[in-house]
């Protein structure tokens, strides 16, 4: 152990005295009772310093490990239970220390230290000093780093006059006051000294007072004799004794431009600023400096102030839109906002004049409040001179004169194509070769829009050409100029018309496609309501997309490749207006899908959803052609018979003579035969069948027929068994069997030998009877096949008439079973006119095959 | 000491969500560790609640509530002292501003125990807690090894935390069962407070409430 004395005016002159002797203390007794001691504790040094840490436990068996901010240490055992630690170059962690520990196996036992360590004092940069009254020096500096730790406070600053030997601690650690002394020291010689408790760093600084005033901003900023054009600004600044003249600096700022001036002031500034416009804001700002020896410029002091207005001077820019109704005209005027520097004040109003040049003792006045942009008229078909003026409330400015003419004028000017970019629409015109005033151009901002938001653009007379932009142009928004030229009268007429996109875009919709005329090998496409205005580029044409299994491409068309990999025919249609087109060469009964799309030239619509279509087959419009035709004929034939029926009947088949009417009736009343009767063949019941074996071959003949043994089916009592009242007359078909006939009174049935008893059974009943008789019937209109067994049919009727022949028979038979028969009616040989026998057979036959029968 | 809160239950909700609030470690335990560097493997460990320095939840739980609030005030009056003194380890201005806060929410926690005393029947003369006996002081006497005082404050944070946690558990379990526990009833101290309830206007004002057991 050594000491020193510590003289703060002598520093580097310190004194130590010699070291003491060397002790000896035994740790393990000093320490007291803990098992572990960790040294030294509290330690405070500067950063990049070596430290040794140590512990020294109580019991040299403990298994000690020990710790810097949790990564274990290595360290040197000096002895069983002493282990030192070296740590060079220690960092700065934290303000609050670090945290070195050691603990045992256990680890319920823990003992540490915290190490301080210590940010390197720096020196003080930047140290300067200066004044602003001359009565107090304020000098400032940059202090580095903060060397403050919970164990060291921060870095403590002190500044020391050498010519005036003052030395005052500075509270702040970054600036310091300094008082002047009242005698006029003009030069001074500081000593900045910055310490904490491991170092100490100082700084000089020598200069002359008067070289580091730095004024105050002025004050007291006037602006007086403010006019449209001219203001005065008047200021003070903060008197830094008697014999400095200060340097002012004073800028104006107003509608973007700065204009500087510089004042050489005492104790009061003045400046006059001239040029200004009217009724605008201008800023003023005013900075000063010592003007003999500059250091620095004050802060700046700023003030506002606004010229006074003054009379609108342009004339506001005034267009129409004039509309036609039910012979008026409806105009609507339109007025832009004067600028800033044309109104010179606030708008208040806007007068209209409306001078009706065919009749000049009319006009009209009309006052818009501001800040409308716009009115509307309504006029007659008279010529007027419409006067527009602007008012704020210091005058009125000059007068916009348009005229609206009685006769509209509109000539038919064919439209033109413009192409339009991000800039806007080039647009040109040819000049005219009249005089004019001047061109407008006009167009809509929002053209779909229900207010087109009419905008316009008026250019000089030697003006033929302009470009027009819009922060409201749309990429694929159709825009529509109209060019006019106004007249030396002031009367616009249109010159041309322009249209154009800014930014053309692909068609986004495809149009509604009705498909007609649908055959076999064609239909037809149509897109009538397609428009091609309201799309968001020039459409060029369209694309007809025609799917098919096929797959081939007929003339005309070409095989084109979808997004999808599918391979279509594309038909192409050049012009926009052709709204139709005819799918041909298609394959009957087969599947196709068609798309049309526009296309313009930035590309093609959608390939949206084709619509699917099936040709029919090829011979289903013939058959329906030929066919309905002929089912309407028919129809029309059948209902001019049923209508002419009763001609038809009369004409075809007429009605076969009444017997009862016959004149043989009258015949035989007068012979007054009681037992002659005219057969009525409801009364007639079969009782037996006859069944014919024909020989397969040739038909027989009469003769032969005559000579055959018929075999009879009896269906009824034979004469023997029954006993009914009257006698019967039998028939035969064919041939009237006279024979039969006489031998025996009831005809007998001839029937067929190998006739099965089961069919027989079944005629036996009336149902089979009749359905064995209608059979019959029917075959007997037909031809006879050669070889066929045929039934012919022997009636043999027992007459229910004894006198009357309305009269019922006490034993009817059923009526049912006299119908369907062919008949044959006999007379007796006696009665009727006597043919001959052949004959008589023959014409019994000729009347049985006109197929004379009773229902 | 401001105006207290008549309301009982609003009163008792007060000091539930202060308490609620308070056991967060985020308030000053986490600011203290880190600033401290015991954010470390080896230290976090040694950061635990000594034993006895504060009531444990039974011990809380078994006291009746004059009893409680009590403990709590006194308790509490600890902690704000060894805050106190946990100052001279905290050297950045943002640490401290942490270590203030939680110093007036203590305080203001304060005030809200001593308004609840005052709603308790027979209270009208005991506003002030008295502190309670030895052995619920949660500050020893600190050490001028600064790592050692810097293990103690943490696990003196530690145990406030736990203890908060237990308060507000407390406070719950009177605003869920008033009559539930025989301890934490009021009516002990309706039974003290019988002579004196028809001098205590606040007495008069709670007993029409219903807010209390009869």
């Amino acid at each position: 152990m050594r000491s020193a004395e510590d003289d703060a005016k002598t520093p580097e002159q310190s004194f130590w005295s010699n070291w003491s002797s060397w002790e000896e203390v035994d740790v393990q007794n000093s320490l007291g009772h803990d098992p572990l001691f960790v040294f030294p504790k509290d330690k405070l040094v500067e950063e990049g310093s070596n430290v040794t840490i140590c512990y020294v436990s109580r019991s040299p068996q403990s298994n000690i490990s020990c710790y810097l901010e949790g990564v274990q240490m290595q360290g040197e055992q000096l002895e069983p239970n002493v282990t030192v630690f070296n740590l060079n170059h220690v960092a700065f962690i934290r303000e609050t220390g670090t945290n070195i520990y050691c603990k045992g196996d256990q680890g319920d036992s823990i003992k540490g230290i915290v190490l301080f360590v210590s940010k390197v004092l720096e020196e003080p940069k930047e140290f300067s000093c200066e004044t602003q009254d001359l009565t107090t020096l304020n000098c400032t500096w940059d202090p580095g780093s903060d060397t403050g730790l919970l164990k060291q406070l921060s870095q403590s600053y002190t500044l020391f006059e050498s010519f005036s030997g003052k030395k005052t601690l500075c509270k702040h650690k970054s600036w310091c006051s300094w008082e002047v002394a009242p005698e006029s020291q003009e030069m001074y010689n500081f000593t900045l000294t910055a310490e904490n408790y491991l170092r100490k760093r100082s700084v000089h600084l020598l200069f002359n007072l008067t070289h580091r005033v730095h004024p105050m901003a002025p004050f007291s900023v006037l602006f007086t004799d403010v006019s449209t054009t001219n203001a005065t600004m008047t200021w003070k600044v903060h008197s830094t004794g008697n014999y400095y003249t200060l340097l002012c600096q004073v800028k104006l700022y107003g509608e973007g431009e700065v204009t500087q001036h510089n004042v050489s002031v005492e104790v009061d500034g003045e400046q006059l600023f001239s040029g200004l416009e009217p009724d605008t804001e201008y800023r003023a700002q005013v900075r000063c400096a010592n003007a003999n020896h500059f250091w620095k410029w004050s802060e700046w002091t700023h003030q506002n102030f606004t010229t006074a207005e003054a009379a609108p001077s342009e004339a506001p820019d005034v267009w129409r839109n004039v509309k036609s109704v039910q012979g008026h005209s409806v105009v609507t005027l339109f007025w832009k906002p004067l600028s800033k520097l044309q109104a010179n004040g606030k708008i208040l109003f806007y007068n209209i004049v409306i001078e009706n040049l065919d009749r000049s003792s009319s006009s009209k006045f009309l006052s818009i409040p501001a800040p409308a942009n716009g009115t509307e008229l309504n006029l007659d078909q008279c010529s007027y001179q419409i006067h527009v003026t602007a008012h704020n409330s210091v005058g009125t400015s000059p007068a916009s004169v348009i005229i609206v003419s009685g006769d509209p004028g509109n000539k038919e000017v064919e439209e033109e194509r413009v192409k339009g970019t991000e800039d806007g629409f080039s647009l040109s015109w040819k000049p005219q070769p009249g005089n004019v005033t001047g061109y407008i151009v006009e167009w809509c901002d929002r053209p779909r829009g229900p207010l087109c938001d009419l905008q316009w653009k008026s250019v000089g007379p030697t003006t033929t050409s302009t470009v027009v932009s819009s922060d409201a142009f749309r990429p694929g928004v159709q825009y529509n100029f109209r060019i006019y030229g106004i007249s030396t009268e002031r009367v616009p007429y249109l010159l041309e018309k322009k249209t154009g996109y800014s930014q053309e875009l692909a068609p986004s919709d495809n149009p509604q496609v009705v498909m007609s005329n649908l055959t076999s090998r064609s239909f037809t496409l149509s897109w009538k309501d397609y428009s091609i205005e309201s799309q968001p580029s020039f459409i060029q044409g369209y694309h007809v997309y025609l799917k098919s299994k096929a797959g081939q491409c007929h003339s005309g068309s070409e095989k084109a490749v979808l997004s999808d990999d599918a391979v279509c025919c594309k038909y192409k249609i050049d012009n926009p207006k052709q709204k139709t087109f005819v799918v041909e060469n298609l394959q009957p009964e087969s599947f196709y899908e068609f798309l049309v799309t526009p296309y313009s030239s930035v590309g093609e619509g959608p390939h949206g959803a084709f619509t699917k279509v099936t040709t029919p087959d090829e011979y289903s419009p013939i058959l329906i052609r030929v066919i309905l035709p002929m089912v309407f004929c028919i129809l029309l034939i059948m209902i001019i018979c049923y209508l002419k029926s009763q001609w038809m009947k009369e004409k075809c088949y007429p009605d076969i003579p009444d017997p009862y009417k016959s004149s043989v009736l009258s015949l035989i009343k007068s012979k007054e035969n009681p037992r002659l009767t005219i057969m009525n063949i409801k009364d007639c019941v079969p009782d037996s069948i006859e069944v014919l074996n024909k020989q397969e071959g040739t038909r027989k003949s009469l003769t032969e027929t005559e000579s055959s043994k018929p075999t009879y089916l009896y269906l009824l009592p034979t004469e023997e068994s029954y006993s009914g009242p009257g006698p019967c007359i039998c028939f035969e078909n064919f041939t009237y069997n006279q024979a039969a006939s006489d031998s025996a009174s009831c005809g007998h049935v001839p029937v067929a030998p190998k006739a099965p008893p089961s069919q027989l059974a079944l005629l036996t009943s009336p149902e089979n009877l009749l359905k064995a008789l209608e059979e019959n019937y029917m075959n007997s209109l037909g031809e006879i096949p050669a070889g066929e067994t045929s039934l012919n049919y022997v009636s043999q009727l027992a007459s229910a008439m004894t006198g009357d022949k309305f009269s019922l028979p006490t034993n009817p038979p059923e009526p049912a079973l006299c119908s369907e028969y062919k008949m044959q009616m006999a007379i007796p040989l006696g009665l009727a006119s006597p043919p001959s026998s052949g004959s008589s057979s023959l014409s019994s036959f000729t009347l049985l095959d006109e197929g004379e029968h009773y229902h | 000491m401001g105006s207290c809160l008549d309301k009982y239950q609003e009163l008792l909700g007060q000091l539930q969500k202060q308490a609620d609030i308070m056991q967060h470690t985020s308030l000053l335990l986490d600011p203290y560790i880190q600033s401290q560097g015991l954010d470390k493997d080896g230290l976090k460990e040694h950061c635990r609640e000594r034993p006895g320095a504060y009531p444990s939840k039974d011990a809380l739980q078994g006291l009746g509530r004059w009893e409680f609030l009590r403990t709590l005030d006194t308790t509490l009056g600890h902690v704000l002292h060894r805050l106190t003194a946990l100052r001279r380890d905290i050297p950045r201005a943002q640490d401290l501003e942490i270590l203030n806060r939680a110093k007036q929410n203590i305080r203001g926690f304060k005030n809200n125990i001593h308004c609840m005393a005052q709603l308790l029947p027979g209270s009208s003369e005991t506003t002030e807690p008295t502190p309670t006996g030895p052995g619920t002081s949660p500050s020893p006497t600190p050490t001028s090894d600064t790592f050692q005082r810097r293990l103690e404050g943490c696990r003196f944070l530690h145990g406030y935390h736990r203890f908060m946690h237990s308060v507000g558990q407390v406070f719950r379990e009177w605003g869920e069962s008033p009559s539930r526990s025989r301890r934490h009833s009021p009516h002990q101290g309706l039974r003290k407070g019988t002579s004196r309830m028809q001098l205590s206007r606040k007495n008069k004002r709670l007993l029409p409430r219903g807010q209390l057991p009869r």
